[in-house]
């Protein structure tokens, strides 16, 4: 009798059946040709003749195929008891099974779970930043109402003006879209007479305030309307200040405070919340009633208001925004000496509180979400290459009637258990980070004390988690199932996952890593870049040695320039003589601290601007050698000296910007300007000095015009001491102390820093970026050489005995070199080309964060190519190395 | 012998008849068959059991390998529930087609 299994297993071996299936088919079939032969031969047929009719019904195996077709791969095998009920005991199996998994391969899974931990933490701890600082409502009454007001003089380059105190005034009677309207306006107050004198930054606030924002007191209560007038003197404690220097007494209120050497009662204390969103306000220590003074509240040129407003139920930003505009229009009309081609802008609140710094958060975002996927791409590649090792066992399950969906199943539990374990990793090094990260947060962002884990980050850290899971789970386990069992079951165990297939899917994923590595580096190093064009701008004065002292001289104390003069002379004078002292001078408001003093100007022989150009002029208001002490060069002219005080003519300073745009071509020695316009009452000044340009208000826009008033001439007082030392400037920081202590005891003194602490705040936004960028680019290089190293080495491995051969039939060692660095480059080239092109459209969205350096910057792009290629042939060099190492026999005979 | 058509249309009816009242293995449906057509009707291997499959994939029949002492296991096909339904649905229908041929092939003979 003929093999009838063999004849029937050529039939439908095209077929690809499932094993199981058909092994059950060649049975039952062969069986039924067996019964037939030996029925026939029975009835007396010859055994060649029943064989040959046997043989016959078979040949029509064109409609065998074609009816068994329908039954390829769809076999389900016996399922007994409940199919739900199955589910559970199922997942626990499979949990049981994937934790076994995972501690079978423990070096692999933990390189697993640290590449996912450091992804998924990079994530949280992004997240967590965003979450608070972007996603998570202002702390008051119903945030999404709240909303800021500003003047539009972007004819004069302000889009956002402070308002003026007559056109808040007329906003709060003439608008129908706010429920309250609020002003604040900066006040700093000297404390005395409680311990150590102290001064405090606060605010003078509308009485409404607190009740637009909906801010409860912690004691006390808010100000009354009818405190909001001058002479009023009442104050509001932070809980900060209160808990620091009253131990959080309860009886505070009502008892009375000496600030600026006046008496003030204490009316309540306000809670941490009320730490209002806004730049430089974190540090708010107390508040009083706004007040304006009559002669303030007819200001309309005087732009110092912060405005904030709460827009009545159903009312739009859009629609607030057109009745500001009617209502701005109408004011222009009626004082167009003012406000003309002025108008209003209304924003919300939130964006005013987070604005500047949500692109930079979102490509952070960004960044991380690149970081997670390269991790991704170096699991995927990991559990592919253990799937390789595993294919046996695979084959075997499934050939025992194993259902391939079940055993993806399996497979993606056990990468989604290591996601886990990769998120519960990452959430401790994103706390650890987050510590970190704290520290270089802008300052400018109020809402970023607030960062911390929540709930929703935990939420988010799951998801992402499980997510992950499924992203690097998916190829390798659809790959494992899904390939030739029958070939699998008959190669040899270590060339079983050899296939080309799983070659093609590690390349692609080594590719993608490279490419998104690729951009990821692009724009660290474009960041970085453009850090470091910030950093080596000239601010146009020396950063170095120089020690800033905040000295806020009380005004009952010092209610003139002269007693104001005599004091800082006084302390020159003694500050001069202490050892390491190059020189001393005074200023007001130190560059980049504060953004404001700017006044128009009027100048002889000119004749006034329309006043709706009249460009601004920043001034300061300095003492002798401050030129000197700053390191800012004259370019004509003197500077002052004391003998520029009250009694003589008043001088002033200007820079190089000022001239050129009055004098252009001529010397500005010796001609005069004046504060306001020609027909103004101020006197006249006299130029007797140019210096070069400085960055004052902003460091990284161009300087604005300047000029310098000595401050024995100017109604604002200096307040700060500007200490040029020889020796580490910090060093002098007590010494100077104690000197403004011995002329008086109660001189608060504040804000002890250098002048390259004061810079590096200034770019304290970019510096966080920059570092975080550089931190996510970095670490995305370290994940893209390790997966590329894993993939050589893998692929070395699994070439060996072809290596072997090679060098057995006489390649030389550079060969073998050349071809497996080559096959890594290859790799390696196709990532960086595809990710060039993408970085080239991507990082456009960076602009707005760049300084100086182009998003397309040919030097970062084929810097960054340079490394990535270096790094990328190094991983792939070692593994090659190891190649040529192979022992030809070793090789041949290992099969 | 009958058309092919005619035979595949039928074919279903004539298994689902003969494991209705016992299972039977596939050669002894393929046996029944050509014994109890007097040999006009006879399926060979590579179309009886494609059709057996699948009824068994609709599941109208079901087959499990069964072992009985002294003989090799064989697969014996049973009729389930959902089949007898069809099976009850395909006999009157093809009663109703005969008994149409016949009315319209005897008024012609008529």
């Amino acid at each position: 009798m003929p093999d009838f299994k063999e004849e029937i297993r050529k039939r439908v071996a095209t077929l690809h059946l499932s094993p199981t299936r058909e092994a059950e088919i060649v049975e039952e079939l062969s069986q039924h040709l067996e019964e037939q032969c030996e029925e026939a031969i029975s009835r007396g047929v010859s055994e060649e003749e029943a064989n040959r009719a046997a043989l016959a019904d078979l040949a029509d195996c064109e409609i065998l195929a074609r009816e068994l077709k329908r039954f390829r791969n769809k076999h389900k095998p016996l399922v007994i008891g409940n199919e739900r009920g199955m589910w559970l005991s199922d997942l626990v199996q499979d949990l049981r099974y994937g934790l076994r998994m995972i501690a079978k391969t423990p070096a692999v899974s933990a390189i697993a779970i640290i590449a996912l931990a450091l992804g998924i933490g990079a994530n949280t701890a992004i997240f967590s930043v965003v979450n608070t600082v972007l996603l998570r409502p202002l702390p008051f009454n119903q945030p999404d109402q709240l909303v800021m007001v500003w003047e539009n003089a972007t004819h004069l380059g302000f889009p956002k003006d402070t308002p003026s105190p007559a056109n808040f005034l007329d906003w709060r009677q003439q608008n129908h879209v706010f429920s309250a309207m609020a002003a604040l306006a900066p006040q700093s107050f000297n404390l005395t007479g409680v311990g150590e004198p102290e001064r405090l930054d606060g605010r003078r606030v509308s009485a409404n305030l607190f009740d637009l924002l909906g801010v409860r007191p912690l004691l006390g209560r808010t100000f009354l309307e009818e405190e909001d007038k001058p002479g009023t003197k009442v104050v509001l404690l932070s809980e900060g200040l209160w808990r620091r220097r009253f131990g959080a007494d309860p009886s505070v209120v009502g008892r009375g405070l000496a600030l600026n050497g006046q008496s003030y009662t204490v009316v309540g204390v306000l809670p941490r919340t009320a730490q209002l969103p806004n730049q430089e306000n974190t540090r708010d220590q107390l508040w009083v009633p706004m007040a304006f003074p009559n002669e303030e509240a007819t200001q309309r040129g005087n732009h110092f208001l912060d405005v904030m407003a709460r827009l009545e139920p159903g009312i739009s930003l859009k629609q607030a925004q057109a009745d500001m505009d009617t209502v701005m229009a109408a004011l222009a009309r009626e004082y167009p000496d003012f406000n003309a081609r002025r108008g209003a802008v209304v924003t919300p609140l939130h964006e005013q509180a987070v604005g500047a710094i949500r692109p930079a958060l979102l490509i952070l975002l960004g960044a991380v979400a690149f970081v997670l996927l390269i991790a991704c791409a170096n699991v995927a590649n990991l559990l592919l290459a253990r799937a390789a090792a595993r294919q046996k066992e695979i084959a075997l399950r499934l050939a025992l009637g194993a259902s391939r969906s079940r055993m993806i199943r399996q497979f993606l539990t056990e990468s989604v258990l290591l996601a886990l374990l990769g998120g519960s990793v990452g959430l401790i090094f994103s706390l650890g980070g987050l510590s970190i990260l704290k520290r270089f947060v802008p300052p400018d962002i109020s809402l970023a004390s607030g960062i911390a884990i929540d709930a929703k980050v935990l939420l988010f850290t799951l998801a992402v988690s499980l997510l992950t899971g499924l992203v690097f789970g998916l190829a390798p386990a659809f790959h494992a199932v899904h390939s030739n069992l029958n070939e699998t079951l008959k190669e040899s165990g270590r060339d079983a996952a050899a296939g080309a297939r799983g070659n093609r899917l590690r390349n692609i994923l080594i590719v993608a890593e490279v490419a998104v590595s690729f951009i990821l580096l692009i724009g660290a190093g474009l960041l970085i870049n453009s850090f470091m064009h910030l950093r080596n701008l000239n601010p146009g004065f020396r950063v170095d040695h120089l020690l800033t002292v905040k000295v806020e001289l009380s005004e009952t104390k010092y209610p003139d320039t002269e007693h104001r003069a005599a004091f800082f002379n006084e302390l020159t004078r003694k500050v001069q003589n202490l050892p390491g002292v190059e020189s001393v001078a005074v200023g007001n408001n130190l560059p980049f601290t504060y953004n404001g003093d700017s006044m128009s100007i009027a100048v002889e022989g000119i004749p006034d601007p329309p006043p709706d150009q009249w460009p601004d002029v920043v001034y300061r208001v300095i003492g002798p050698s401050y030129f000197k002490t700053m390191g800012i060069p004259f370019v004509a002219g003197r500077d002052f000296t004391e003998q520029d005080n009250a009694q003589d003519q008043l001088v002033v300073i200007v820079t190089e910007k000022t001239a050129r745009h009055y004098w252009s071509g001529q010397s500005p020695i010796g001609k005069r300007l004046k504060p306001g316009s020609t027909s103004s009452q101020s006197p006249w000044r006299v130029v007797v000095g140019v210096v070069k340009d400085v960055r004052q208000n902003d460091f990284v826009a161009e300087p604005k015009m300047q000029m310098y008033m000595p401050y024995a001439q100017a109604r604002s007082p200096a307040n700060a001491l500007l200490v040029r030392t020889k020796v580490d400037p910090l060093s002098l920081a007590i010494p100077v102390r104690n000197q403004i202590w011995e002329i008086d005891k109660d001189q608060p003194v504040s804000d002890v820093q250098t002048m390259e602490e004061i810079v590096t705040n200034a770019v304290a936004r970019q510096r966080f970026s920059m570092l975080l960028l550089g931190v996510f680019g970095g670490l995305a290089l370290v994940l893209a050489a390790v997966g590329i190293y894993g993939v050589m080495s893998y692929s070395v491995a699994q070439r060996t005995r072809e290596i072997g051969i090679r060098m057995a039939l006489g390649a030389q060692r550079s060969d073998v070199l050349k071809m497996t660095v080559g096959q890594g480059l290859r790799l390696v080239l196709t990532g960086v080309a595809i990710g060039l092109a993408a970085a080239f459209v991507l990082t456009r969205v960076m602009a707005t964060l760049l300084f100086g350096v182009s998003p397309t910057d040919p030097l970062t792009f084929v810097s960054i190519s340079i490394v990535l290629i270096g790094v990328a042939a190094l991983a792939s060099y070692i593994p090659a190395l190891r190649a040529t190492r192979v022992d030809p026999m070793f090789a041949l005979r290992y099969e | 012998m009958l058309d092919r058509e005619l035979k595949k249309g039928s074919a279903e009816l004539l298994i689902l008849s003969l494991v209705e009242d016992r299972p039977r293995h596939g050669y002894d449906i393929g046996q029944l068959i050509e014994l109890r057509s007097r040999g006009v009707l006879r399926f060979n291997v590579a179309s009886l059991y494609p059709l057996l499959y699948r009824l068994e994939k609709r599941g109208w029949i079901r087959g499990r390998w069964v072992e009985k002492a002294g003989q090799r296991r064989r697969r014996y096909y049973r009729l389930t529930p959902i089949g007898k339904r069809v099976l009850a649905a395909q006999r009157d229908g093809w009663q109703e087609f005969v008994g149409a041929i016949n009315r319209i092939t005897g008024i012609a003979h008529a």
